[in-house]
Parts: C-alpha cells; sequence; structure tokens
C-alpha cells in the first residue's frame, strides 16, 4: 500500500509524516521546507504501508517546481489514497487545494489538523458536513501533541473511494465541460484541467484553448481566475459550515511590533547582529575549549607514542582535521542552527522577508532572498539549497553569488581564530565589514546587469507560534548532522592528502613556484597559497593548514598582523568550498558555479592585493 | 432633464473654458460644438435665464456653478462612452465620438457607472472620484485606476481586476482574485503590503500590489 500526504505549507504535513514514519524531515514554519518527496515507511499490523510526503503547495495548478512536481505525482495515480493534511484554523484557504485535490479522483481522506489551536481561537468545529459533502472520512488530529495520528493509517487503509464532491462551476464553465465531454469522451475532471492548459491529449488541448479563449472574452476574466473564484466560494460555503467562531478571541498582536517599519526594522536588524554576534562570542570561546582537549587528550598522547614518521603524519593530520571539525560544528553551526530554528519555527523569518522586501529589491531579488542570505551564515550549503524560492532564475543566479559571499561558520573560525586572536577584535569586524560592502556592492551591479525578469514576493505570513524546543533540537541538529557527514569525511580526506604531498615534499616545490607571486602581490608566504587552495576543500582547513604549514599555532608569531588580516580577508572571499561547488552545480548549472567560482576568486586577490598595495 | 442642445452648449462651454480659463466667445463655443453651425443666441439667453450659464465681459459667457456640474457629468458620459465605443466596440474614433455625442443624453448616471466600471474594471466612480477623474481623463488606462497602493492601512477593499494573470497566479491560489474582499493590515512606507484574505495574512511587493486594482466595500 503507498499513501500520500498533501497540504499547503505549514499545515503540520511534515510533523504527521515524522510521526508516522519515525524518520528525521525538516519541518519549518515557513513556505518551501520540503522540496524533494520524503519517502518513508510505517507498518500497520504487519503489512508494510509506504508513505510519501509531498512538498506543501497551495494550488496544483501553478508552474512552480513544487507544483509541478506535486501535480505530475497526483496524475501518474501511483498511490491508494491521498491524505490531505489542513491547518483547520484556516479551512477555507486549506479547502482550495482541497477541491483540486478531489478532482483528481484518487481514494482520499481529510486530516483537521491543529484541532488545539482552533480551539485556543474559539473555534468550534463541526466535520459533519464535510464528511457529507466530500464524502470521506475526517479526522480530527493535533499532531503537535500526536492526538489521533493513529487513526490516520487505518482509515487510508479502507478508504476506497474517491470523493464525491462536484464544483458548481460558473455555467460558461460547465457547458465547456459538458461539450468537451461530448466531443473527447473525457470525464469532467480532465476537462476542467484541460480548460487551464492541463493534460496530454494535444486536439483535447486545442479545443479547450479555443473555448476558453471564448469564455475569456465574455467574462473579461481568464478561466483560470473564474474556476478559481469558483473554488474558493464553494471553499467558502463549506468553510462556513464546518467552522463556528464561539468566542472572539484577543488577538494577539505582535505583528503590530514586529512588521511595522518601526520599530520592526530597528529590532530585524538587532535579532541578526545579535544572532551573529552571540554565535562569535560564544562559539570561539567553545572552540577554544574543544581545541584545547583535542590538543591536551589526542594529539600530545599521540605524538608520544613515537610512531614511524608516515604514520604519524597521517595520524596528526587526521586528528587535527577533527579537531577542526568538531570545533565548528558543535560551538558555531550547531549554535548558529539552533537560532535559526527558533526563528523560522516561530515565524519570524516570513516577517523578515516582509521588512526586507524592499532592501532585497534594491540587490535584484524580493523578501524571500532574506532566507537564503541568513541560513548562509550557518553553512552555505542550506542557503543555496532554499534559494529555490526565488521564483525566477534571474533572481536565482543573483541569490547565488550573495549567499557564497557571506561569511559562513567556517569562515567565521578563520575570523575569530586569525584575525581576533592575532589582530584583535575591530579588526575582525572590519572583515565583516568589508565582506558586507562588497555583497552589497555585488548586489547592486548584478540586479543591473543579470538579464531575466523579476517577480516580487507573494508570500504568506505565518502565523507566530511559540517553537517547541524538541522540534527546534531535532532540526538543528538534523543540519549539523549534514555537516558532519558531508563535510566531515572531505575533511579528513583533505587533511590527509595534505599531511601526504607535505611529507613527501610536494607542497615545498609548489610552494617555491609560487612564492615570488605570493609575495609580490599579497605580501604572503608561499606556504599560504597552499593553505588557501586546501580552503577550497573546506574553508576552515585554510586555517588549519596554515598553523600545520607554519609549523606552529602561534601564527603570531610567524606572520605579521597585515599578513594575518589579508590571508584571512582572501579566505574569507575566495572560492565557495567544495561542498558549495557541487550544490551550486546543481541548482543553477556548470556556467553560474563557474562564474560564481571565478568572481570570488578573483575578489579575493584583488581585495587582498589592494590591501597590501594600500597598508603595507 | 435639459434638452439635448442645452446639454451641449453647456459641455462646449465647458470644454473652452477649461483649457484657458476664460470666459467662452460665441465663436469658441461654434467651434467646440465642431457642427459648423452658427450658435444660437436664444439657446444662451435661456440658459443664462435658468442660471447656468453667466454673461462675461462682451458676448462672452461662463459656467455657474450649477451649469458646471451639469456640464462635466454630460462630459463624462461623453468620454465614457466614446471609450466604450472605440476601446470595447472597435468603433473608429469620428464615429464614436458623433454618436457618443447622441447617446449621452440619454443615458442614466446608473447606466453609465456600471459601463464605466466595466470598462477597466476599476471601482465605480462615485465612491472614489479622485480616482476615476484621472482614470477617465487617460482614457481605458487601467494603470490609472486605483491599485492596493493607493489603500491605507486598515482599508477593507473589493478586488476588482488582477492585471497580468499569469504572472501572478499565486494570488489566485491565496484567495485573492476579483470579487474577494480583502483588508490592508500593513503598508510600510515604502509600500510593501500585508493583506488580510480569508484569515491569513499575504505579504506582497509593491510591484505586485499595483497590479491589484481595487474598489472599496459595499
Amino acid at each position: 500500500m503507498k499513501f500520500a500526504l498533501i497540504g499547503n505549507p505549514s499545515v503540520g504535513k511534515s510533523l504527521i509524516f515524522n510521526q508516522l514514519t519515525g524518520l528525521g524531515v525538516e519541518v519549518s514554519n515557513y513556505p518551501g521546507t520540503t522540496v524533494e518527496l520524503q519517502h518513508g515507511n510505517t507498518c500497520f499490523q504487519r503489512d508494510i504501508i509506504e508513505l510519501v510526503d509531498l512538498p506543501g503547495v497551495y494550488s496544483l495548478e501553478g508552474d512552480s517546481v513544487e507544483e509541478t512536481l506535486v501535480r505530475q505525482f497526483l496524475e501518474r495515480q501511483e498511490i491508494d489514497a491521498v491524505i490531505v493534511v489542513m491547518n483547520v484554523t484556516r479551512l477555507e484557504r486549506n479547502l482550495y487545494l482541497l477541491l483540486q485535490v478531489a478532482e483528481y479522483g484518487l481514494p482520499m481522506v481529510v486530516v483537521l489538523n491543529m484541532i488545539d489551536e482552533a480551539a485556543k481561537q474559539g473555534l468550534e468545529i463541526d466535520p459533519g458536513p464535510l464528511h457529507d459533502l466530500l464524502g470521506v472520512e475526517v479526522i480530527q488530529t493535533a499532531a503537535a501533541q500526536g492526538k489521533n495520528i493513529d487513526q490516520i493509517i487505518p482509515a487510508a487503509l479502507v478508504a476506497r473511494n474517491p470523493s464525491t464532491v462536484e464544483i458548481p462551476y460558473d455555467h460558461h464553465i460547465e457547458a465547456a465541460i459538458r461539450s468537451l465531454g461530448k466531443v473527447f469522451d473525457v470525464d469532467r475532471n480532465e476537462s476542467v484541467r484541460a480548460l487551464q492548459g492541463f493534460g496530454d491529449t494535444q486536439e483535447l488541448l486545442e479545443a479547450a484553448q479555443t473555448v476558453s479563449d471564448e469564455i475569456e472574452s465574455r467574462h473579461r476574466m481568464t478561466v483560470a481566475q473564474i474556476i478559481a473564484a469558483n473554488r474558493h466560494n464553494f471553499a467558502r460555503e463549506i468553510a462556513d459550515l464546518t467552522v463556528k467562531k464561539t468566542v472572539t478571541f484577543r488577538e494577539t498582536d505582535l505583528d503590530s511590533i514586529l512588521t511595522r517599519a518601526i520599530p520592526g526594522i530597528p529590532i530585524l536588524i538587532g535579532i541578526l547582529l545579535g544572532m551573529l554576534f552571540f554565535v562569535f562570542i560564544t562559539g570561539s570561546f567553545l572552540e577554544e575549549i574543544i581545541v584545547e582537549l583535542f590538543e591536551i587528550f589526542a594529539l600530545q598522547p599521540f605524538i608520544a607514542l613515537g610512531l614511524p614518521p608516515l604514520v604519524e603524519v597521517l595520524g596528526t593530520s587526521l586528528i587535527i582535521a577533527l579537531q577542526a571539525g568538531l570545533g565548528i560544528a558543535f560551538p558555531f553551526v550547531f549554535l548558529f542552527y539552533i537560532i535559526i530554528s527558533i526563528l523560522e519555527d516561530s515565524g519570524y523569518m516570513t516577517r523578515a522577508a516582509f521588512l526586507a522586501d524592499n532592501a532585497m529589491h534594491r540587490v535584484g531579488m524580493h523578501g524571500g532572498a532574506v532566507i537564503p542570505l541568513t541560513l548562509a551564515f550557518g553553512c552555505n550549503v542550506p542557503a543555496i539549497m532554499s534559494i529555490r524560492l526565488l521564483r525566477s532564475r534571474r533572481e536565482r543566479i543573483i541569490a547565488s553569488f550573495l549567499v557564497t559571499m557571506v561569511p559562513c561558520s567556517a569562515r567565521t573560525v578563520i575570523i575569530a581564530g586569525i584575525v581576533a586572536s592575532f589582530v584583535g577584535i575591530a579588526a575582525a569586524f572590519s572583515v565583516y565589514a568589508i565582506v558586507f560592502v562588497l555583497i552589497l556592492a555585488t548586489g547592486l551591479v548584478l540586479s543591473r546587469v543579470t538579464p531575466g525578469e523579476q517577480f516580487g514576493m507573494i508570500m504568506e505570513m505565518v502565523p507566530l507560534r511559540r517553537p517547541d524546543p524538541k522540534l527546534v533540537m531535532k532540526k538543528a541538529w538534523m543540519r549539523l548532522s549534514e555537516f558532519l557527514f558531508i563535510a566531515m569525511p572531505l575533511l579528513l580526506v583533505g587533511s590527509v592528502v595534505l599531511g601526504l604531498l607535505e611529507f613527501f615534499g610536494v607542497m615545498g616545490i609548489f610552494e617555491t613556484l609560487v612564492e615570488p607571486y605570493t609575495m609580490a602581490f599579497l605580501g604572503l608566504p608561499g606556504y599560504s597559497a597552499t593553505a588557501l587552495i586546501f580552503g577550497i576543500l573546506r574553508k576552515e582547513m585554510a586555517f588549519e593548514t596554515l598553523a600545520i604549514l607554519a609549523g606552529t599555532a602561534n601564527l603570531g608569531a610567524v606572520l605579521s598582523s597585515l599578513q594575518l588580516y589579508i590571508f584571512a580577508v582572501v579566505s574569507v572571499l575566495f572560492v565557495p568550498c567544495l561542498a558549495t561547488i557541487t550544490v551550486l552545480l546543481r541548482e543553477v548549472g556548470s556556467r553560474i558555479t563557474l562564474a560564481v567560482t571565478a568572481y570570488t576568486v578573483a575578489l579575493g586577490l584583488l581585495i587582498g592585493g589592494l590591501i597590501h598595495y594600500l597598508l603595507s | 432633464m435639459l434638452p439635448s442642445t442645452c446639454e451641449d452648449y453647456l459641455e462646449a462651454v465647458l470644454t473652452v473654458t477649461e483649457n484657458g480659463g476664460q470666459p467662452a466667445a460665441p465663436e469658441e463655443i461654434a467651434a467646440a460644438l465642431g457642427t459648423g453651425r452658427e450658435i444660437d443666441e436664444t439657446v444662451v439667453t435661456s440658459l443664462v435665464a435658468d442660471g447656468y450659464l453667466e454673461r462675461a465681459a462682451g458676448d462672452t459667457v461662463r459656467l455657474t456653478e450649477k451649469g458646471s456640474e451639469i456640464a462635466a457629468q454630460v462630459a463624462r458620459k461623453h468620454r465614457v462612452l466614446q471609450c466604450f465605443l472605440t476601446e470595447t466596440l472597435g468603433v473608429d474614433e469620428d464615429t464614436a465620438s458623433e454618436e457618443a455625442c447622441r447617446l449621452e443624453h440619454g443615458i442614466s448616471d446608473e447606466t453609465i457607472d456600471r459601463l464605466s466600471s466595466y470598462i477597466d474594471g476599476a471601482q465605480s466612480p462615485s465612491r472614489h472620484t479622485r480616482c476615476c477623474q484621472v482614470r477617465e481623463r487617460r482614457c481605458c488606462n487601467p494603470d490609472a485606476a486605483c491599485t492596493l497602493l493607493d489603500c491605507k492601512e486598515g482599508d477593507t477593499v473589493l478586488v476588482a481586476m488582477i492585471q497580468r494573470p499569469g504572472r501572478n497566479k499565486r494570488l489566485l491560489d491565496l484567495g485573492i482574485f476579483p470579487g474577494e474582499t480583502i483588508q490592508i493590515r500593513r503598508k510600510l512606507p515604502n509600500l510593501s503590503v500585508v493583506v488580510r484574505v480569508k484569515g491569513c495574512d499575504i505579504a506582497i511587493s509593491p510591484e505586485i500590489a499595483r497590479s491589484i486594482l481595487v474598489e472599496s466595500c459595499p
């Protein structure tokens, strides 16, 4: 048996999926969290049941990635039943999607989720009319408490019949449905889809196009608009029958503070800066402890063993890589994602997007771009993956440039480890300032030169809710584990390769070759070039490599403050790491990936050279 | 109700005086009437007697307050009809103008209001006079209608039309479609807006809000 979960974004669909399958699906309180299909299995009375979590959509008729994916999935009709999850506090809007799903003629179960929220808002739910109108099972659940979740699978197993509901369309549409049905021998649902340009029979689509043109000229509204209006109106009728507002609750109007220009924008800036400061300071402190522990309990005992040189090099490289990786993972990445998860789950990110909409327009994107740009401070990889929520290729190209320039946790480590410890805290913040100015300038230029059109933002502001600590930790942990399992192996391999190259003297040759250039241009010794190149594998390795190659962790003893500063600036701007390049390739293609890489290299060298030229 | 000739005269005086603000001379009125005939002094005299026109220097006349009201109404009917005839029915401009001249006298205010709303899907004229004046002057240019951006925070409005529906499909999915009532929850100084529709708050960029034409709710 195979069932699919479908619903609007932020209705608790992924949470239900999690509870049914026990898998770790990311749950966010902003639209567009699940873009790919999530598969999972669950057991019921010793039968294996396959569950598919479809991405959250508002409609099946749009042209976004998620909507196309869901539409094609339903068209294949491979599932035994579809489970429609609805947020009962926003029933009318959710019913719009349900009515569309009903037209696909699959056996259906309706889940009215968030009944706990509804009770808090003084809404009284009567599932009777919904059940009668749709002719399918209706279950009331509260996924946050796990209430009634166990009824879903049994109901889906016995669901045999598709919904019997027929949406009353405008009489012109009804006439068109009838005539298309007669001429082409297709059913009502197929006719409705053909009128909107969906289907695979060429003749049917052509005929439907002619009819819809005629309807359009009579109504001065597109067929899609008429059909949507009919569905919305029908959804309202059903919603009015189902939901009764018994008490008018006092509206918690935090939004009157959060979404006004004043004090909303200062609050937004305060939250973002506060978050960065907090992670920077707490992270540096925790990282020192971890590095110290490794030093005392792993590195020193290992060296004291007095193993053969080759083994010693390999072992030390591994320990250093682990030390660097864990030193970043827990203090920086984990801490950052805990805060981000709190912001996401509380619904604040959509407010941030609204407030930043205008600013983002200046750099050629819309408010939604705030989400990838903020995520990028943790790690660029999930940030690049989230640029899909921008609708046009133009916006995605601009975002991919800007996101890769945002200083991620690994780069924070470089800034904290090199600049803050050896040059000074003010210098460390000046690196951030340089990067932010460059991001802004890049955005301003790209918004003028990037071809393509720009779509504005149409984004649902999800209700503010108190984040569940368990979910927050789970999500932060999941993102961290991506870092641990995708990035750490690269880090270990890179570290060993570097150790071996060093051991066999390859690095020495390379360094003598590049030293004249790096000295002349950046004022840096040759081994710093090696460190920069290894920074491609993982950014934070640039710091570790530099320490290994310099032969001491006390970098201040071998390099001048200016040299350290230049090294930090160049490596922060320099090429995105290998993991980022991989995701960029997948999301925006090879040409843009190449352009981003070339641009960041050029920018890093240029700015580094400029500082060297001006200050030495 | 005035005879059609009288309405024509008032309209002509309005056309002349609107341009320069100076009182209208008989030849100017004749030119504005555009039928090649001499003006009928008896009509002018009766209009003056009824308080629609007043004599100014020489044999020039100008509109009284009562006269301007009538003239403006007629002129508006003329514009709407001409607009409808040319833009919607495709009648050529000269014929349209001539026929509008004849039709303008027989058409009721309500029909004109509805016709006007029909033409560009914008709001009914009696409610938002300012917007409509702007709109009709530009004749059939829907850009000049009231958009979501012309509304204030807290306004409740009816969506009249959405331009470029193909690009803005998500609005439909979220329940913003012609005929739906929406409330403006927040409008930032930089014109980003939040509207409440079907109990949900939707944040919208200025360029999209501009393509949503609205009328105030009954």
